[in-house]
């Protein structure tokens, strides 16, 4: 279980937040503007990678506040926390954290547990 | 005669005490394990295989036992346990698993003579067809026969979870643990060590190898060396504790058994589930000894060499004075010098390594004691009736010559225990000199110390573990570790030795627990398992139990030669958590029985008990189903006889249980409008509105009561399990999406009971209990609410009803609700004013075509597919969903719908989940799909039009108004004929709603 740095708590046990999706998803400020096909994609599309991925954290059992946080879906690190008013970081930030521990390719998984 | 004692272990007590095993007792000494208390008095069969049934023993002294499981019959009744780990204590009773109708004679054993058809993929070849026989014949015949002990019967279990913060945890209390943590004695750093027996020392205590640390006794040195941690400040040891898990940010799960060698008080903690967090884990845990594969390697006297050893040096049993040892690598002489210490000799010593590799103080030392000397020979197989009796030894000339024995000792070299280390992300890679996987590159702050590192030399022990503590800035440890061995070791690959006799007996097993023969092995590569992840889930090798700890890395092997490639290309299986078995009542620790989930309690609860209430889950709240009148009373009985008093005169209902949520801000009438589907902002103060709750994607999510008391203030009732998705979704949208509203959120769901009252009596009652107000129709019309002073606390009642007939809500605090509830009956007993429960309360919206959320709805519903266009504030320029209602799959006009069924044949009765189709009968054998149209959402028994009344959502029903349509039933082919009507089955034009 990871432990999350709640930018209003501090440290805390996974199990009190609840994750919530792809961060900097902005509801637009004018759907009936939008083609069937635009609202969808803002509906129902999210992305999804392996590897430096920006998403929404709740402290539900906690204070209850969103925040967003980088997270590296391939190690499950946490690279960076920061709340919603602040700006979204850019990813050259990340560049150089943490590779998967058996450089595995950036599609699927597998058992790399031996190094070649 | 009981079996010899070793008089210089130090860690067996000589208080005797009293055991049970399989009916007969035996004498045995407190700190024994069930098998070194067998094995002293000389019993070797144990229990039965898995499959096979065939009679096994003690194969090994610890964790990584596969044979040797028993069930222990105390008040948990504990299955499979190791009796390789698990401590005796006075009056004990043990029984081996697995045989019927005993354990010498046991019928289940046919199946070794069967065994062709067990073989590789059997459960995946044998059990295809016919059909209908798997769940008939197949499965209760597999459960019958197969696993192994009896699961415990209402178990209560006394665990708790502990949580540890630490700056260093160290795994493994043996000779590398220690020196690091003397190293760590005294500095700025929290250290935890953890230890699965329950003494320190590893190999100091399990082996003669170390003769002298320091020049000190090893015994003196693991003693004195407790003793300075325990003076420490700073270093804490867990004995009887086994890390199993190691997760993600140095997050470790270690299982403590705090009745090792007591009977279980049940008043007592028996396990502690320690959660670790730490910032540097040491793992110092070790190695495991691997077999070797011959004939017939499972039967009873077959022991692993260092476990022997272990027996004689940890628990003072020497199972054997003249054992067999067949080696492959250097370690074994050991074993040799113990039992010699002991007066006792091997009756052969068989080393398949070549002569000039075998080391000259192993040979020299061996004709010295005139021990038979078997260089660069193999064992064939072994025999005997249940136990070993004769070896079969294969010379380096390839003759077979037998000898007699009662025991065999294989060693097959030493694995690296690295199951925590691979947990933990890190890469392991294959070292030629130990002929092993060995830990490589850590992927977390972890460090591996000693054998399990792979350095298995005690010379070079403290410089490596010098060298790898060295950031941590302590001070250099260096020891004069004396050995009664030669230091360095060597090892010849051998995994399997070839076999001359054949019959349907001999095996030669890869995998003990799961019997798993090197047979299987080869048939499923040559059935195309060549894959090791695929074949070890075709041949269930080290799936058992003891997840191949002693064999994995040999089935590895067996494997490479038959692909011919290296060990290292054909990889290993994942290892996966746990290490060991982990008891299901630890990791559930106190969230048990009434403790698991929280029960929530109206303040009417014990009324509703008293009144014989019958409860129904809602979310955790407790909510009365239905009152039961008396006891012969059935339920379909009460919720008809609560029903038609409400129609006929009142009902009440608790519902306290109801979601309410306080919206109050400077733009709390924006922020409701942007939540809802419905206009809120031309309604008048002091009225409510039905309101809907849609998800973005324009599906129905909630629905409930609206009170606008002004722009400023709102109150919203929501369902009663939704009541914190609703919430949470308020929240959710007020600081992602619209930070700029003053709005707060405030839940008040349980700062006030509600009850409403409805049927045409109603208002005659409530005028009774609240004499101040005035409830004629045109002072208090139909979705109005007053709020007033209610003994000093604000309460609330609102003109609202969900049975469709003249009904008031009451919202007052919970301190004066019980009183209040029953002033009404008071009040209400001239009406029959009757209680009811969440059944009746269904029924009656269902007879006025009111809808629930999650029984109409299941998230693909939107408002359109209810006919709520009305709901909808179109004018609105955005609300949650809005646009979504507009896209063309939402928009289009044959989705399903919500319509009422009634059966032609009042007789009928329609049950709901049962489908409609457009045919009369259904055919005998169903060639092609029949169309489907829809399902029964909801239908009930109406008492007050006394025949049955459906909903459903209908492909297309808003235009099948009036047709006839059949709908599916649990039995037989016939459909039952329905009309298609409207789902307002009383008072269409709403006369009793609004009287």
């Amino acid at each position: 279980m990871i432990l999350i740095d709640c930018p209003y708590c501090g440290e805390r046990e996974q199990s009190e937040f609840t994750n919530g999706g792809e961060a900097h998803v902005i509801r637009p400020k004018n759907p009936e503007a939008l083609s069937d096909k635009e609202w969808g994609q803002y509906v129902f599309y999210r992305s999804n990678p392996k590897g430096i991925f920006y998403e929404r954290w709740n402290h539900t059992h906690g204070c209850r506040k969103w925040f967003n946080a980088v997270r590296d879906t391939s190690t499950d690190t946490i690279l960076k926390i920061y709340k919603l008013t602040d700006n979204r970081p850019d990813i050259s930030e990340f560049q150089s954290s943490l590779k998967s521990p058996s450089g595995e390719p950036a599609v699927g998984s597998g058992n790399f547990a031996v190094k070649k | 005669m009981p079996a010899l004692r070793n008089k210089n272990c130090n860690y067996i007590s000589n208080k005797v005490i009293s055991i049970t095993f399989d009916g007969k007792s035996y004498s045995a000494y407190d700190g024994d394990t069930i098998a070194s208390a067998l094995l002293r008095n000389n019993i070797r069969l144990i229990g039965r295989s898995f499959k096979y049934h065939r009679p096994r023993g003690i194969y090994t002294c610890g964790i990584e036992e596969p044979n040797a499981l028993v069930q222990i019959l105390n008040e948990h009744n504990e299955p499979n346990t190791r009796a390789t780990i698990k401590r005796v204590y006075e009056g004990i009773n043990i029984n081996s698993q697995n045989r019927w109708p005993s354990l010498s004679f046991d019928i289940g054993s046919i199946n070794n003579i069967l065994s062709p058809i067990f073989s590789a993929g059997f459960y995946y070849k044998t059990f295809m067809g016919p059909k209908g026989f798997w769940k008939k014949i197949y499965e209760p015949l597999i459960r019958h026969t197969a696993g192994l002990g009896k699961p415990p019967k209402n178990f209560r279990s006394k665990s708790i979870h502990q949580n540890h913060n630490v700056d260093i945890l160290i795994v493994g209390g043996g000779l590398s643990g220690l020196i690091a943590a003397r190293k760590l004695i005294n500095t700025d750093n929290e250290v935890l060590i953890v230890e699965q027996d329950s003494f320190l020392g590893g190999i100091l205590k399990n082996s003669n190898k170390v003769k002298k640390i320091d020049g000190k006794s090893v015994f003196d040195w693991v003693k004195e060396t407790e003793k300075l941690i325990l003076e420490s400040k700073n270093i804490k040891i867990l004995k009887n504790t086994l890390v199993t898990t190691y997760n993600f940010t140095n997050h470790l799960i270690a299982l403590e058994d705090k009745f090792a060698g007591k009977d279980i008080d049940t008043n007592k903690t028996e396990l502690i589930l320690h959660k670790i967090r730490t910032t540097q884990t040491i793992l110092a845990n070790g190695h495991i000894e691997r077999f070797i594969s011959f004939r017939n390697n499972d039967l009873p006297g077959v022991m692993l060499a260092s476990s022997f050893e272990k027996y004689i040096e940890r628990y003072g049993v020497v199972p054997d004075e003249k054992p067999v040892i067949f080696t492959n690598n250097s370690s074994a002489i050991s074993l040799v010098k113990s039992l010699i210490n002991l007066n006792c000799k091997p009756g052969a010593y068989i080393d398949s390594r070549k002569k000039k590799d075998i080391e000259d103080e192993t040979k020299d030392y061996l004709s010295k004691n005139n021990i038979p000397f078997y260089p660069e020979s193999e064992v064939e197989g072994c025999e005997g009736n249940k136990k070993v009796e004769k070896v079969y030894i294969r010379s380096s000339n390839k003759e077979i010559s037998s000898i007699n024995a009662s025991m065999l000792c294989p060693s097959g070299g030493f694995n690296p225990d690295i199951h925590l280390f691979t947990q933990s992300k890190g890469l392991v890679k294959w070292d030629d000199k130990i002929i092993s996987f060995k830990p490589d590159t850590a992927f977390q702050n972890t460090i591996t110390l000693g054998s399990v590192s792979g350095n298995y030399e005690f010379k070079n022990l403290c410089n490596e573990i010098n060298k790898k503590l060295s950031f941590l800035k302590v001070n250099d440890l260096n020891l004069d570790i004396e050995t009664n061995i030669r230091d360095d070791f060597s090892i010849s690959e051998l995994w399997e030795t070839k076999t001359n006799k054949m019959s349907k007996w001999a095996k030669s097993f890869i995998d003990l627990h799961n019997d798993v023969t090197t047979k299987d092995l080869k048939q499923a590569i040559n059935e195309g398992y060549d894959r090791i992840e695929h074949l070890k889930r075709y041949t269930t090798n080290s799936m058992g139990t003891d997840q191949g700890k002693i064999s994995s890395i040999n089935s590895l092997g067996i494997v490479s030669k038959i692909l011919n490639k290296k060990i290292a290309e054909v990889g290993t299986t994942t290892y996966r958590p746990p290490y060991a078995p982990l008891s299901f009542a630890a990791i559930a620790g106190r969230s048990t029985y009434e403790y698991y989930d929280p029960e929530r309690k109206t303040p009417i609860h014990n009324w509703h008990i008293k009144n014989n209430a019958v409860f129904e889950d809602v979310g955790q709240w407790k909510r009365p189903w239905f009152f039961k009148k008396n006891e012969s009373e059935t339920m379909h009985q009460a919720v008809q006889r609560e029903s038609k008093q409400t129609r006929q005169t009142a009902g009440i209902i608790d519902g306290s249980t109801l979601g309410k949520i306080e919206i109050k801000g400077k733009d709390a009438l924006e922020f409701m409008n942007l939540m809802y589907t419905n206009a809120f902002t031309k309604m008048k103060p002091m009225t409510s509105r039905y309101a809907l709750m849609l998800g973005e994607d324009g599906m129905i999510m909630d629905d409930g009561i609206v009170c606008k008391i002004n722009d400023k203030h709102f109150i919203a009732t929501t369902t009663s399990s939704g009541a914190p998705k609703v919430l949470s979704h308020m929240e959710e949208f007020l600081q992602t999406e619209w930070p700029h509203l003053k709005v707060f959120l405030n839940s008040i769901t349980e700062q006030f009971t509600t009850f409403n009252i409805s049927g045409p009596k109603a208002r005659e009652i409530i005028r009774k209990v609240f004499t101040d107000i005035d409830f004629s129709n045109e002072k208090f019309p139909f979705m109005t609410f007053k709020t007033f002073d209610y003994k000093n606390t604000q309460a609330r009642i609102m003109r609202a009803s969900f049975t469709g007939e003249l009904g008031y809500e009451i919202y007052i605090s919970p301190k004066h609700a019980l009183e209040l509830w029953e002033q009404i009956f008071n009040y209400g007993k001239e009406f029959n004013l009757v209680p009811y429960g969440t059944e009746t309360m269904h029924l009656l919206r269902a007879e006025k075509g009111y809808v629930v959320i999650g029984q109409e709805t299941d998230g693909t519903v939107t408002p359109l597919d209810l006919n709520f266009n009305w709901m909808i504030g179109k004018k609105k320029k955005d609300f949650i969903g809005k646009r979504s209602l507009t896209r063309s799959d939402t928009a289009r006009e044959d989705r399903k719908q919500l319509v009422g069924l009634v059966p032609i044949d009042k007789s009928f009765f329609i049950e709901e989940g049962q489908h409609i189709v457009e045919c009369e009968n259904l055919p005998n054998k169903i060639k092609t799909p029949i169309e489907y149209l829809g399902h029964i959402s909801s239908s009930y028994h109406s008492p007050n039009l006394n025949h049955c009344i459906s909903m459903a959502l209908i492909k297309n029903g808003n235009k099948l108004k009036g047709k006839k349509l059949f709908v599916s039933t649990s039995r037989g082919t016939k459909n039952i004929p329905v009309k298609v009507v409207s789902p307002v089955f009383i008072d269409p034009e709403n006369k009793r709603l609004v009287s």
